[in-house]
């Protein structure tokens, strides 16, 4: 399956719309990371346990977005964007949502 | 008296820890997103939508994605906190979101130059609000700063067209 976040495929054509698809997650932090980070927040640096939280998150809501694309017949999803909210203080939402397409080899147009 | 001593005496040790540590990690990581940054020249990285005048190779696209969460120290918190009496910028919490954003810009760069693709296009970065900041949860001395950043971007095989 082509994932981009381009509306458009350079080498590719579209020749079908399935129409929007998403997937999402709320995901909490464990209370060891929380731990973790207070102590980073005082000499400052990447928070590993937060980075590993987002990819994780990012993984699941793009896996489920791809999930409904293959149920709708897509062989591509187009324009994908990604949006987060803190729904609590610990705890943060990640979603993912495109455009499910069929396409096709060829120039555009 | 000792409670004197420890009131004054464990802020004083957190913010010399903050100029000692704080400001040597930063600067090791500044450094070593500047050498990274050269590993990356002659990738090329845009976000535009396509490429004009270039011609894509047989290679499908395929969207990367990249993301770092960095805190301040607590020598910037306070100096922040500082600030937000007399306003103005903040330099501290700026350094913090610029190491952020080339850190997980240059993630996506290295995964794309790993898989074969030399070219990125429409990059796009946002940050997200993971320590819950956005939230009121009633409990502002508890809050870390921290800057999480969201970067996604289509790496492409691309050549100049003839």
């Amino acid at each position: 399956m082509i994932v981009t976040n381009t509306e458009t495929v350079a080498g590719y054509r579209i020749v079908e719309i399935k129409g929007l698809v998403q997937g999402n997650t709320v995901r909490a932090k464990h209370a060891g990371r929380d731990i973790a980070a207070s102590f980073k927040n005082l000499v400052g640096g990447e928070l590993k346990g937060y980075t590993e939280l987002l990819t994780e998150s990012r993984r699941q809501a793009v896996e489920r977005m791809l999930g409904q694309a293959e149920q709708l017949g897509a062989n591509a999803v187009v324009n994908v964007r990604f949006t987060t909210s803190a729904v609590t203080a610990g705890a943060a939402e990640l979603y993912a949502y495109g455009t499910a397409v069929v396409l096709q080899p060829g120039r555009d147009g | 008296m000792l409670d004197l001593i420890i009131g004054i005496g464990t802020p004083l040790v957190l913010l010399a820890l903050g100029w000692f540590v704080g400001r040597s990690r930063e600067k090791r990581h500044f450094q070593e997103l500047d050498r990274r940054e050269q590993l990356c020249q002659d990738m090329l990285v845009t976000q535009l939508k396509s490429f004009p005048s270039y011609v894509f190779g047989e290679k499908p696209p395929r969207m990367l994605v990249g993301e770092a969460v960095i805190a301040t120290d607590y020598l910037k918190s306070f100096l922040a906190g500082l600030r937000n009496i007399f306003g103005g910028e903040v330099l501290s919490y700026e350094t913090m979101i610029v190491r952020a954003r080339r850190e997980a810009t240059l993630r996506i760069l290295e995964q794309a130059q790993r898989e074969g693709y030399n070219a990125i296009c429409n990059l796009r970065l946002e940050t997200a609000d993971i320590g819950g900041s956005g939230v009121s949860n009633g409990n502002r001395k508890n809050q870390k700063v921290m800057s999480a950043i969201l970067a996604s971007a289509t790496a492409y095989n691309a050549a100049q067209s003839p």
